[in-house]
């Protein structure tokens, strides 16, 4: 056993319920443990309070980058049709809200949703090609039937030895220090 | 189970006060229709208008809720169910507008249809017999299906069988068919010929999105109403008011959607026969209202009912639902009113009586049929996931 030499990235423990999960989830926020992560099949009620995760901020970006794609469209419509290439059409204003809302409601739902998409993935930090947890064994089995806690190096509390001690007080099904 | 039934005495303490309100406004209604028939017709449209487009939006949202198989809204259904079983009493409500066939349509009047090729053309439409066999026709249709939702859920209370889950979804898909062309054309017959020159083939989804953003809002007052006297404190929680709360934001979005629809096509053709309806409201003593509306119904809830925490805010919500039915109010008094008054608004003590009178009838309907039945659907098969709802 090396233990000793290895760099950690993370503690982790697996449970085969998502109530068992939720449960220990508790447990470690309470002991104190914030950079927590929690890794499921599928999305398990109750698992952001349980581990203290905050809201994400995904949605003030889609509202900042959604009134810039107003901002743009009235910009655009108004600069082109009556400043830079000023023509009349159909009789209408060279500028006008009536005719410019369709365009610019399009540009706010596509800035929006380029910001929800883009933003989304800015915040989990991907695409990444390789993440230290890939080398743990348990890991392989969260896409199917098991429930992963995982408290990561960065933690404030994080001990290679005493943290895993502690998560198997909770009573998981096996536990593992995964190397960076 | 014993636990889902209305205390006796609160019931009939309300019901005293329902019936109260019901009669003051009905000795109103009659005063007013004796002293100044002409006004009283015209408040009475709007007046009816209000409550009947909030039990035409329950009925949408009952239908929606069971053929999209939604499993959050069933602690809520029942008191939709109950405002739906009102719906047979539209045809009572009806009584005063076809009475007042002559004081409010300009087509009723043979001597002015003679003299007027548009009105000629129309005439077989725009009849006052063919209004008063359709509106009664239209009232069928939502009678029968509002009441055979209501008979399979409450059935379902005591047989709690899957099948009355099957028969809700078979009668709500050729109900929301069925029910969106017969509002449709509702809203032609009543609001629409107020201006008989003028058509927007867009009006009957204009009016049933206001009745169902307002039918949201009194969805919410209602569960509110219960929770403040202590009941279904549990069962209908903050994940419930969350989901209530996003459908009044999206219809918020969806009414303003038509309403500049309707708008611009107009804007776009500008053929006169149609831009004089917005001329009559935007021109003079109605723009304020205009921008009123534009405001109150879309700016002012749309930026309140945005962030996640002021759906789940119960007071905010509370607040917001009284605005929406006070908005609600006056997008109809918008559409009805400039036809006959087109220097601007002038309000009068008798627009109140009939939105009272007909009010409190359907409020005495809901309030009858709560007794009778548990105020929650306790025998839906998905209540336990109903109780346990959670917005991620």
């Amino acid at each position: 056993m090396e233990t000793a030499q290895i760099t950690p990235f993370a503690a982790i423990a697996e449970f085969d319920t998502p109530g068992a999960l939720v449960q220990a989830a508790e447990k470690v926020r309470k002991a104190g443990y914030s950079k927590t992560d929690a890794l499921t099949p599928f999305p398990v009620h109750g698992i952001d309070e349980a581990l203290g995760i905050p809201r994400s901020h995904l949605g003030y970006i889609v509202l900042c980058i959604g009134m810039m794609g107003t901002a743009a469209a009235l910009l655009l419509q108004w600069w082109t049709g009556a400043v830079d290439y000023p023509l009349v059409i159909g009789g209408k204003p060279l500028f006008a809200f009536e005719f410019s809302i369709p365009v610019t409601f399009e540009l706010t739902v596509l800035f929006s949703s380029f910001a929800a998409v883009f933003g989304m993935l800015a915040l989990n930090g991907l695409p990444r090609f390789y993440h230290p947890l890939d080398n743990a064994r348990m890991t392989r089995r969260v896409s199917d039937d098991r429930f992963v806690l995982v408290i990561d190096k960065s933690d404030p509390k994080f001990h290679p030895v005493e943290t895993i001690g502690f998560l198997r007080s909770l009573n998981p099904i096996s536990t593992e220090l995964v190397e960076d | 189970m014993s636990s889902y039934e209305i205390d006796g005495a609160l019931w009939s303490r309300v019901r005293n006060a329902i019936a109260f309100l019901l009669l003051i406004g009905v000795a109103a209604s009659v005063a007013g229709a004796v002293t100044e028939p002409e006004r009283f017709y015209r408040s009475y449209l709007v007046g009816f208008l209000h409550p009947t487009s909030i039990l035409l939006g329950a009925l949408f949202f009952v239908m929606v809720m069971h053929i999209t198989g939604s499993v959050w809204s069933i602690t809520v259904r029942r008191f939709h169910e109950n405002l739906i079983g009102a719906l047979p009493l539209v045809a009572v409500a009806l009584v005063p507008v076809v009475l007042g066939i002559h004081h409010l349509y300009e087509w009723s009047h043979a001597e002015e249809v003679a003299h007027d090729t548009l009105l000629r053309g129309k005439a077989a439409w725009l009849n006052p017999q063919g209004f008063t066999i359709r509106a009664f026709i239209y009232v069928a249709i939502w009678s029968f299906f509002a009441l055979r939702l209501v008979h399979h859920s409450t059935a379902q209370d005591s047989t709690r069988s899957i099948d009355n889950t099957r028969s809700l979804k078979k009668y709500a898909a050729p109900g929301l068919f069925l029910g969106f062309i017969s509002v449709s054309l509702a809203s032609f017959d009543w609001v629409m010929s107020l201006a008989p020159h003028w058509y927007s083939t867009m009006f009957g989804v204009y009016f049933y999105a206001g009745g169902g953003w307002a039918s949201f809002a009194t969805l919410v007052l209602i569960c509110l109403a219960f929770r403040s006297a202590g009941m279904l404190r549990r069962e209908i929680n903050v994940e419930h008011y969350h989901d209530l709360g996003k459908w009044m934001f999206a219809l918020t979005v969806f009414w303003t959607y038509i309403a500049f629809c309707q708008y611009l096509l107009i804007w776009y053709a500008n053929l006169p026969e149609e831009t004089i309806w917005f001329r009559n409201r935007f021109v003079g003593g109605w723009a304020p209202m205009s921008v009123a509306l534009l405001f109150g119904h879309f700016f002012i809830p749309f930026l309140v009912l945005l962030p996640r925490a002021s759906k789940r805010n119960l007071k905010l919500l509370r607040a917001a639902a009284l605005w929406f039915l006070a908005m609600h109010y006056l997008d109809l008094y918008w559409m009805v009113m400039p036809t006959f008054y087109k220097d601007g608004p002038s309000f009068h003590w008798l627009d109140l009586a009939p939105l009272v009178a007909v009010g409190s009838l359907y409020a005495l309907g809901f309030w009858m049929r709560l007794k009778k039945h548990a105020i929650m659907a306790v025998g839906d098969l998905r209540l336990e996931q109903a109780l346990e709802h959670h917005n991620l």
